[in-house]
């Protein structure tokens, strides 16, 4: 179950950076997620999976500020940002199948993972542990970054009310562009990562947007420890869902996001402002 | 608010009579793209007259008009009639769209889409889980209604009799936007605050008009039970509810036509492209992002803007 928090962590991330921090809705973050793995692939075949793991997330963050300069940029409301993110779904989908075909692809894990190593008495595949380690630390990262650096403060500031933030020096636009372009190689990692345990296909990009968006949102958009929390929750609720009630665990994890959108929307207010 | 001006009357008069020409002179195929433009076109009016003129942008419809399709198979296969069957298929879809509406009145925008997204997956998953339903197989040997004197399993009176329908439902949809309470739905959209100063309850008049947009994506449910004589979970999935909104905005959102002309230009790009390529769907994105980058009016608002010129 903490490897799949885990891995849901990783996934959603990245959103929880562009849609929650800057309330950016970007339908478009599992096809950022399957290019990741696709580009990771490919990578991988070359240079081998540690230069993949580094590089995706590189590729994918360029191609994802390339994408908010050209285009996401110039979008204002929520509904164009849903509608143009959503036609980007259908362009990346379709760029993939004509680049790497329809067959899924896997990926190898390196060797000094592939075995399982002994810890607290159990023994425990050694890529689910990687999976975990790296999930803490981007986990930890993430909040240092946003809680605890002035980077984060000027980007609470420009969230929150862009004019004030420019008049006092913060330039928005650039910031804008980082954070967007952060989330995206995010998105990339978590595609790298989670390509030896799920393989690439082309029904990723819309198969890891729906937990991603229900992760932000259960959490509470705009904080790291939410989206923390709220892996961890529909993790749980998936996990012991589907051994304990398998009819109903697909349900549940609807009813989770319904429930927490209907009884919890003070966990949204941070971007209803400016939405 | 809702003008029927002559344009959006003649545009629409006109998509109806070309199809109705198309599916006379046509062959087979003809007929069948005709009864599908006219399914998908009365369940893109249902979304229309909700995001459209209510601003309630919602990734359920797919899974509401699948209740309905449902509903009709349900009754049709324990042997009830066509006609009572269709009854108990839109009240279903009727009483579903009136229980997610009620929840969800109170969340606007972007929060309102993803609880109907929610409650359209869950219906989804119910439906795709339940053994008796078919479960992920759907049910098949649905009956076609029996119409007086012809038979509606000729393609030719199925594609005219879901023209007939679609006339039906767009009137009904100008009716229901004219009326008082449409007056006052589009109110609560374009000011809720002043809306609410004159004494109307913004979060019953939303539910209330998301029960309507119901009802008429239960017909559109119906019909496509009738057509397919077979329903799946297919329907309900939420990309289905996301296709219908890229043809809604492709089409033109909050102008009732744009429902019609995106619906017809949307399946003909379809099987046309269909016929040469795997990767239509490219062409479908790259124009999703173009409507959304002209101002989001679509093709109807094309029409429309080159006649104000």
């Amino acid at each position: 179950m903490l490897q799949h928090a885990a891995l849901l962590l990783l996934i959603s991330s990245g959103l929880s950076v562009s849609f929650g921090l800057m309330g950016f809705v970007n339908l478009a973050h599992g096809a950022l997620y399957m290019l990741g793995a696709y580009i990771g692939i490919a990578v991988a075949a070359k240079a081998g999976f540690w230069a993949a793991l580094l590089i995706a997330p590189l590729v994918v963050g360029a191609l994802g500020a390339a994408l908010y300069l050209g285009l996401l940029c110039r979008l204002r409301g929520p509904m164009p940002q849903v509608l143009a993110s959503f036609g980007l779904v259908f362009i990346t989908v379709e760029l993939v199948r004509i680049l790497w075909g329809d067959v899924a692809l896997t990926l190898e894990r390196p060797a000094i993972l592939a075995g399982s190593r002994h810890v607290l008495g159990v023994d425990y595949p050694a890529y689910r542990l990687f999976i975990i380690l790296l999930g803490l630390a981007v986990a930890v990262g993430l909040w240092r970054t946003v809680h605890r650096s002035s980077l984060g403060a000027m980007l609470r500031a420009a969230v929150e009310n862009p004019a004030m933030a420019r008049a006092i020096g913060i330039r928005t636009g650039s910031l804008f562009l980082a954070t967007f372009a952060l989330g995206a190689a995010l998105a990339g990692l978590g595609g790298v990562v989670a390509a030896p345990i799920l393989s690439a296909n082309t029904g990723m990009a819309i198969s890891a947007l729906i937990p991603a968006l229900i992760v932000t949102v259960i959490g509470g958009m705009g904080s790291v420890s939410g989206t923390i929390l709220g892996a961890l929750i529909v993790a749980a609720i998936e996990v012991f869902g589907a051994a304990l009630w398998p009819d109903a665990s697909a349900v549940l994890i609807y009813a989770a996001l319904a429930a927490a959108l209907i009884w919890r929307p003070q966990g949204l207010l941070a971007v209803k402002g400016h939405g | 608010m809702f003008r029927l001006t002559t344009i959006r009357a003649a545009t629409a008069a006109l998509v109806l009579i070309a199809l109705a020409a198309w599916s006379v002179h046509g062959d087979y195929l003809a007929r069948e793209i005709t009864a599908e433009i006219a399914i998908l076109a009365i369940l893109v009016l249902a979304l229309d007259l909700v995001a459209g003129f209510g601003g309630m942008v919602s990734l359920a419809h797919g899974a509401i008009m699948g209740v309905g399709a449902y509903g009709y198979a349900l009754a049709n296969l324990a042997g009830l009639p066509p006609w009572p069957a269709a009854l108990v298929g839109i009240v279903a879809s009727t009483a579903t769209g009136g229980v997610i509406g009620a929840i969800s009145a109170r969340l606007t925008g972007v929060f309102f889409l993803m609880v109907t997204l929610a409650f359209g997956q869950m219906i989804w998953a119910l439906t795709f889980r339940a053994d008796a339903l078919g479960g992920d197989n759907g049910l098949g040997g649905i009956a076609r209604p029996a119409l007086p004197f012809v038979d509606s399993n000729d393609p030719l009176v199925f594609a005219l009799y879901a023209l007939l329908m679609l006339l039906a439902c767009l009137l009904l949809c100008v009716a229901v936007l004219r009326s008082p309470f449409g007056h006052r739905f589009q109110a609560v959209h374009d000011n809720p605050a002043r809306a609410a100063a004159l004494g109307f309850a913004p979060e019953r008049i939303r539910a209330q008009g998301f029960a309507i947009s119901s009802m008429l994506a239960g017909v559109a449910g119906v019909l496509a039970a009738q057509h397919m004589q077979f329903v799946s979970p297919e329907l309900m999935v939420w990309t289905a509810s996301g296709e219908v909104l890229v043809v809604l905005i492709l089409g033109g959102i909050g102008s009732v036509t744009g429902a019609m002309v995106g619906a017809a230009g949307y399946l003909l790009l379809k099987h046309w492209a269909a016929g040469w390529t795997d990767h239509w769907h490219l062409a479908v994105g790259l124009l999703l992002i173009a409507v959304v980058l002209a101002g989001g009016r679509g093709l109807s608002g094309l029409l429309e803007r080159r006649r104000d010129a």
